[in-house]
């Protein structure tokens, strides 16, 4: 049995890979699981997606906690999420990077695949969206499934979703991915901080979990916690903003989802926090007077 | 002086709530509790009673703003019955998880379907998981009695769990029998203010109250429940005595042993057929059999250590149920099983009868008895769960 672990943000599509990939090994003969795990937050937000593949039938219903493999989605996310805890020291990253894997720091040394995925994304689907992309690049590094089979896991999860065209274009940049790998070992320099929880007893949790503003070891908890949540850390998109354009009809203020337009004092109008924005682009599809841009 | 005065179970259920000095009231009418929220919105529009009244446009709705209303730091109330309970069933496990200590009379009627009004108890015990605590009622005078001590159970800050109040749909609602009112003052005295510390919304001094919790939180918070429901039964015991000592009416905790000195058999009941089971023990005594009564008066929390015990001086135990586990056999039944399993091999027998609001009548009561004494004699247990008075089924 291999067991895979997909690290992405909300909306990339990791739980569609996790389950085009299990379909691919199923199609070779396989008995595949995947399956997600995600908070309550929305787009944007880290998320992962698992998956195990074995040959016989498989019973084990619990997340993975040392993955053979890691795929990372997004590169930034290895900033702040120690992607690889419990990576088996023979296992192997495959992380979507423009990066030789020299140059990544992985906190443990260990074999690993780059791809740009991204740009062989943008060159295909003419989006940043790398979750076809990835497993292309799995395909190629590790052996496990060939790339006509992910080409088919792609057909079979994508198409339906989002139709037939589309899963062939995505089939088309995983066999595009496919050749553009680069295999090598990656740094273990950086340490990450130890992911800190809020884990009382039941007799120190507020009873019923009504819960006045309180500091924590691990940070704020209660009312107006969420000040701690710095979104802007999820931003792949950051809104290009032009106040000549700008009507102040506050549309953006009142639909940003995360507070993170601010009105400001007359003549100036608007302002955004980028520790919040998360570029979702919401703003930018309801402003009617075109004065917000979505830019790379 | 305390007033003695001819009044239905749920006029009682209302004054209850005038007593309690309930703040705020939201409730939906459904037969045959349709009195009950009447009566207290004639209280208020009297002037007797200072609360807000809420006439809202669902039990869904009764419920949620009751949970809002506790959650500001007032005491509210509201009723229900049957189907209106089944409409509030998410919101019931709201106010027990957040640990809101509301009280509600239930007036126990039967479920569709088919459609009936009559008495069931298949009602609130389809709930008896929710988190809720829940009482039986025998007769008026305990309906009154019971809304007081359910708010100083509930509002016990070693227990914080809503109550509800059962009583027999028509049996007891809609039955007029005399009651003593006791005074004002009295009730003030044993029932202070609600003041609450764990839940209370205030804009100055915010709190977040029913909040998401991911898998991190959410079995500490049901061990929250389980300890507040095992806190209740010493708490449920103390405010027993606490009201005996004051008003002179001691119901014996959550259990009342009726004839129980010496008793060879025992017949569990929960309601008012418990009232019917002590003229028929009295008779049976007279006839020279040694049968007692175990009245069991809160349900939840089930009262486990009391039936241990209860069972280890008997050689047999009936139990009576208003209500069927289809399958298995009434809920009451199963919880004495569950509670005597690896404690006591004595037989124990289930009774099924009045379901819908069929009369469950003294020769019903003999017989459940008769099989009791029998299992006892021969110390086996020859038929689990028996029908009685149903068309087509032997007894």
């Amino acid at each position: 049995m291999y067991e895979v672990r997909f690290h992405g943000r909300g909306g990339q599509g990791a739980v569609m890979a996790a389950q085009a990939l299990a379909d691919a090994a199923f199609v070779e003969g396989n008995y595949a699981v995947a399956f997600p795990w995600f908070g309550a937050e929305r787009r944007g937000a880290p998320v992962l997606a698992f998956t195990r593949v074995d040959e016989n039938k498989i019973n084990i219903k619990t997340r993975v906690y040392n993955p053979d493999y890691i795929v990372v989605l997004d590169e930034k996310l290895m900033d702040f999420v120690n992607v690889a805890e419990g990576l088996s020291p023979d296992g192997m990253a495959i992380l979507n990077s423009p990066l030789d894997p020299e140059e990544v720091d992985l906190g443990m040394s260990v074999k690993t695949a780059t791809v740009d995925a991204t740009t062989v994304a943008l060159e295909v689907l003419g989006a940043p969206i790398t979750n076809s992309a990835i497993l292309g690049a799995f395909a190629s590094a590790t052996g496990l499934v060939s790339i006509d089979s992910v080409k088919q896991g792609i057909l079979d999860i994508f198409g339906p979703r989002i139709g037939d065209k589309l899963a062939e274009k995505n089939a088309r940049a995983a066999a595009a991915a496919h050749d553009r790998i680069k295999i090598g070992k990656c740094k273990a320099e950086r340490t990450y901080p130890e992911a800190k929880k809020w884990l009382p007893t039941y007799q120190e949790m507020p009873l019923s979990l009504a819960t006045k503003p309180t500091k924590t070891d691990s940070g704020l908890v209660g009312p107006g916690s969420s000040v701690e949540n710095k979104t802007g850390s999820w931003r792949t998109f950051t809104p290009k903003y032009d106040e000549e354009a700008c009507t102040n009809c506050l549309m953006c203020w009142f639909y940003c989802p995360d507070a993170a337009i601010k009105r400001l004092e007359p003549p100036k109008k608007v302002g955004f926090d980028m520790d919040y924005c998360k570029g979702c682009g919401i703003c930018e599809e309801v402003c009617p007077a075109d004065a917000i841009e979505m830019v790379r | 002086m305390a007033e003695r005065r001819i009044v239905t179970g749920n006029y009682a259920a209302a004054y209850g709530a005038l007593l309690s000095r309930v703040e705020v009231i939201a409730a939906y009418p459904i037969t045959p509790q349709t009195f009950i929220v009447e009566h207290v919105s004639e209280f208020v529009n009297d002037g007797k009673l200072d609360a807000e009244y809420m006439p809202v446009e669902s039990e869904h709705s009764a419920m949620s703003a009751c949970v809002a209303a506790t959650a500001t730091g007032v005491r509210s109330y509201t009723a229900t019955s049957s189907q209106g309970l089944a409409l509030m069933h998410e919101v019931l496990y709201v106010a027990a998880g957040l640990h809101l200590p509301i009280v509600m009379p239930v007036v126990n009627r039967t479920i569709a379907a088919p459609i009936g009004i009559w008495c069931e108890h298949n009602d609130t015990m389809a709930e008896r998981d929710s988190g809720w605590l829940q009482c039986f009622c025998e007769n008026n005078q305990e309906v009154l009695d019971m809304v007081v001590q359910a708010y100083k159970v509930a509002e016990n800050t070693k227990v914080l769990l809503p109550v509800m109040v059962n009583l027999d749909a028509f049996i007891l609602s809609h039955t007029v029998e005399p009651v003593e009112f006791p005074d004002q003052k009295d009730v003030d005295e044993f029932l202070p203010r609600y003041d609450p510390k764990h839940a209370y919304l205030r804009p100055k001094d915010p709190m977040v109250v029913g909040s998401f919790a991911s898998p991190e939180y959410i079995q500490e918070f049901r061990y929250q429940t389980e300890e507040s429901t095992q806190n209740a039964k010493e708490v449920i015991r103390q405010v027993n005595d606490e009201f005996a000592e004051k008003f002179g009416r001691d119901y014996g905790g959550a259990v009342e042993e009726y004839r129980m000195d010496d008793a060879e058999v025992a017949l569990i009941t929960l309601g008012t057929v418990s009232a019917t089971t002590r003229d028929v023990v009295d008779e049976l005594r007279d006839e020279g059999k040694s049968v007692g009564l175990v009245k069991m008066r809160w349900f939840r929390p089930y009262p486990t250590e009391i039936i241990r015990d209860i069972a280890s001086r008997v050689k047999a135990l009936g139990v009576y149920d208003r209500a069927m586990s289809f399958g298995t056999g009434g809920p009451s039944y199963m919880d004495t099983k569950s509670a005597l399993y690896g404690h006591s091999t004595i037989p124990v027998l289930g009774f099924l009868a009045g379901l819908g609001g069929r009369d469950v009548m003294v020769k019903d009561i003999r017989l459940m008895f008769e099989r009791t004494l029998e299992a006892a004699k021969k110390d086996r247990v020859e038929k689990e769960v028996t029908w009685i008075g149903t068309r087509g089924v032997q007894p």
